[in-house]
């Protein structure tokens, strides 16, 4: 065994005086430069920029077949001339109009559902169930039933809409209802919360993270399944009588059967601007007005 | 009450001193039941497969019931028994059984290579922060979009087949699985990151030894979702454009059972799809999830 | 460093004959946050003898935690330098092993042995899978977790899982053990068991440890030698000895003197800060 060392005694000492520190920079604002750097919208906008360039350039350059890979700027003049001529809104309206019904209906029978489970144990057992199995069942396989039993029409489509909004939603309102922590429960039971009350005041919010995660997949299910639909069956589905209508699915299929591919990305970049304006403006919003501001961030 | 103002001193109530005492010697409880066996019946009906499993064959009673009783259309809605004997006569008899075959050989080729390239992508994003932008970038524009979306031009650029099938499967695993891994190691703790950083690891060492179990429970909420996504979107595109890739997969089956009014076929078909589904989620995911982050502790 | 005239005990030995083993040359250490540069420390400098107990001492806000992060690797000082046995610092390395307060310093998916065998393996400290994990077993042993080798954190009770952290960084041998306020999560009743745990272990190598606490009572435990940090940014105040001072003698007229002593230096600052803000208060 090797020697153990001592501690080594010193004397003491003590700063009579330490002054200020001299150094400019106890704390500095950063310049601006250094602030616009790390702003993460101005790099990623750089970013964007790079792509349009990188892809306008290599279509010009290596001739390319317009039907393979249109340029940029052909894609924006289609999408420019489908909005202004071709009624591109309108379908893109159409489409929202049956998902938000769609979309709301579901979480109505969610909630139902949720409710039963959370106030009994046989409520619970059958959701539970349903869920194992009707969850993993894309909506898309129920269309051909839906269109059997409500016929070609907005009926069918909500219907399937219907199976792909409920399952994640009501499986994670209940997990997040069931996850809520003991003493949250004990703290609202002792102000004397009871009920619907001890309900909306209580276990919402405390679930809240895991009900807005449900929520979040449900739109995003919703979203695949309607863009399908209505590319898979829009012609039969859509009502053709006003010349120019269907959806914004539909009018991909058409521009793709009529080889215009430019217009064909034209509707892909309307599609990505939905969802994007969903899934970053509509759910952020919610998000930086409920659980990030209450610092329970879903997890 | 009163403590708002010091005027009223007579209100405060006073200590009331007391004797201590002390306990020397303490007696066992006299209850006599301080645990007690639940009954047989009681507990068979506390397993949760026991109820479970009561509840789905009264639903296939009830459906079954329904359908014989109230004499139904079977073009609209057949009989639970003729849908599940369509299933074993399809399955043991006819191709069925090929044709999932075909579907689940897609889907795993799909997946898999969505998932190595989300994995390349992730390991470029934390080596330089280019790549952690453009991963930002990229997943908030694809991932909104759905992968579906793309089959009209991937059949244009790879032609009708398994190409397109596999390039929409990517499309669709990529940027889910991307998204949620690359958040997930972003949330790593920085004390986590500094104990790998002191015991010298570095690089690759450094985002597989650490990185990646820390974000465990990320990366298998988006492989999950991702498996969701690529599920949904092989059945779509199986149901539109399976027949011109030959053989066809289940999705295929399904359209085909549908078209020649044929609806105990569809819901065989629907029976085959459910019945994967349940496998992949209830069984893989979720015995990976149970030999790690809930072993772990990282989630219950 | 301007050490004064050597007034050492006798039978220890003499400063000139041994080197420190560590070496904080006038570093001063910056750190950006979103909108602002702060400078955590201003030319601070002390030196770690082997077998010292050394305690960082400050309020908060002097920059004590930083100081350990540059000594641990993790941040370079914008001015002077960090020597360990003479070699300037660049990078994190398992010759200073660092345990920190957070509870979440061991890795959730390792049990409690795996995660000093991890240690040990990539560390370098050891190569021989068996060997690791001897050396794991014998420093379970020693904070008192056998039978709990083979437990994952989660299952542990904060004051277990700062013992694990504490055997995994022992297991190292270290040149220098590096702890972050390490018990200042914990109840105080387990506080104090594991202060005095710390210095049963100490007794048995001497190895030389570096401790940061803002508790003047923890210090004077725990610490045989202390720097007293003054805040804003932080900056020596002073180099105390209290190797004499232990959990038997708290409350006695001597550790009470010192305490006062230091709380008197510590307290200084903050009486002089409230008059220039608030005018003169009396």
């Amino acid at each position: 065994m090797d020697k153990i060392p001592d501690v080594l005694v010193r004397p003491e000492f003590e700063a009579s005086d330490i002054g200020k520190a001299s150094t400019a920079d106890v704390a500095r604002k950063l310049t601006l430069i250094e602030r616009i750097s790390d702003m993460h919208s101005v790099r990623k906008l750089s970013i964007l920029v790079i792509v349009v360039i990188v892809w306008e350039v290599y279509s010009r350059l290596s001739g390319v077949s317009e039907l393979i890979l249109p340029k940029f700027s052909a894609t924006a003049l289609a999408l420019a001339d489908a909005v202004f001529s071709e009624q591109l809104l309108y379908m893109v309206w159409n489409s929202i109009t049956v998902l938000i019904s769609g979309y709301a209906i579901g979480i109505v029978i969610a909630t139902l559902l949720t409710t039963a489970a959370a106030t009994t144990r046989f409520g619970s057992d059958i959701l539970s169930t349903l869920t194992a199995m009707l969850n993993p069942l894309p909506a898309i396989a129920l269309l051909p039933l839906a269109l059997l039993w409500f016929g070609l029409g907005a009926d069918a489509i909500i219907f399937t809409l219907l199976h792909s909004v409920i399952w994640p939603v009501a499986l994670n309102a209940h997990v997040g209802f069931m996850s809520v922590s003991e003493t949250q429960r004990m703290v609202g039971r002792n102000y004397g919360l009871r009920g619907i009350v001890y309900v909306v005041k209580l276990l919402i919010p405390a679930a809240f993270p895991q009900i807005l995660m449900g929520l979040k997949i449900g739109w995003s299910y919703a979203w695949r399944t309607l863009i399908a639909a209505e590319l898979v069956f829009g012609g039969s589905i859509s009502d053709t009588s006003e010349g120019a209508s269907g959806g914004l699915g539909w009018f991909i299929f058409v521009s793709q059967m009529d080889l215009r591919i430019a217009y064909v990305f034209a509707g892909l970049f309307m599609v990505i601007l939905v969802g994007v304006v969903v899934e970053t403006v509509v759910f952020n919003k919610i998000e930086s007005l409920t659980v990030r501001k209450w610092g329970m961030q879903a997890r | 009450m009163s403590t708002s103002s010091n005027n009223k001193k007579t209100a405060i109530p006073q200590l009331v001193l007391r004797p201590e005492f002390e306990v020397s010697d303490i007696e066992q409880a006299q209850t006599s039941e301080v645990a007690r066996k639940l009954s047989t019946l009681e507990r068979i009906w506390n397993i949760d497969g026991v109820r479970k499993f009561v509840i789905l064959l009264s639903l296939v009673v009830a459906w079954q019931a329904y359908t014989v009783g109230f004499d139904v259309e079977p073009l609209m809605l057949p009989s639970f028994w003729v849908s599940f004997s369509t299933l074993i006569r399809d399955l043991f008899y006819s191709d069925l059984i090929w044709k999932v075959w075909f579907s689940i050989k897609v889907l795993l080729i799909g997946y898999s290579a969505g998932l190595f390239l989300a994995a390349v992508l992730i390991l470029w994003a934390t080596v330089s922060r280019f790549g952690s932008d453009f991963i930002s970038m990229a997943t908030a524009m694809f991932n909104p979009l759905p992968a579906i979306a793309l089959l009209p031009l991937a059949m244009l650029w790879f032609g009708l087949g398994t190409a397109s099938l596999v390039f929409v499967l990517i499309h669709s695993v990529l940027w889910a699985v991307a998204l949620s891994t690359h958040s997930g190691f972003e949330g790593v703790s920085q004390t986590l990151r500094m104990i790998g950083r002191n015991y010298g690891l570095k690089g690759f060492g450094y985002v597989w030894k650490i990185l990646v179990p820390a974000a465990l429970p990320s990366i298998l909420a988006g492989m999950k979702i991702g498996w969701a996504f690529a599920w949904r979107t092989l059945i779509g595109a199986e149901l539109v454009f399976g027949a011109s890739s030959g053989s066809g997969g289940l999705g295929w089956y399904i359209f085909e059972s549908s078209q020649n009014i044929d609806t105990d076929g569809v819901f065989a078909g629907l029976f085959m799809v459910i019945l994967i589904g349940f496998f992949v989620e209830n069984v893989i995911f979720r015995n990976i999830e149970r030999r790690t982050v809930n072993r772990w502790g990282m989630q219950r | 460093m301007d050490t004064k005239n050597s007034t050492a005990a006798g039978s220890t030995p003499a400063v000139a004959d041994t080197k420190p083993i560590l070496e904080v040359d006038g570093v001063t250490l910056q750190y950006k946050t979103k909108e602002h540069l702060i400078t955590a420390t201003y030319r601070v400098g002390f030196d770690v003898y082997p077998a010292d107990r050394f305690v960082l001492l400050g309020p908060s806000g002097c920059g004590k935690s930083t100081l350990l992060k540059g000594i641990a690797g993790y941040m370079k000082p914008v001015e002077g330098a960090i020597r360990l046995k003479g070699r300037e610092i660049s990078d994190p390395g398992p010759d200073r092993v660092m345990v920190f307060q957070e509870f979440d310093q061991l890795l959730p998916w390792k049990t409690v042995k795996q995660n000093i065998t991890f240690a040990l393996r990539n560390g370098g400290k050891s190569d021989n899978a068996a060997e690791a994990d001897d050396i794991a077993m014998e420093y379970i042993q020693k904070v008192k977790l056998s039978g709990f080798e083979d437990t994952y954190p989660h299952m542990l009770s904060g004051g277990m899982k700062q013992r694990v952290a504490i055997a995994r960084g022992m297991a190292m041998e270290p040149d220098v053990l590096l702890m972050d306020e390490p018990f200042a999560a914990l109840d105080a009743l387990t506080r104090l068991q594991m202060q005095k745990e710390l210095l049963q272990l100490w007794e048995d190598t001497h190895f030389t440890v570096l401790f940061v606490t803002h508790s003047i009572e923890e210090a004077l435990i725990v610490g045989s030698r202390i720097l007293v940090l003054s805040p804003h940014p932080g900056q020596v105040k002073a180099e105390l000895n209290a190797f004499d001072l232990n959990h038997e003698n708290v409350g006695t007229k001597e550790f009470v003197e010192v305490q006062q002593r230091i709380h008197d230096m510590l307290f200084a600052d903050r009486i002089l800060e409230d008059e220039i803000q608030t005018g003169d208060k009396g």
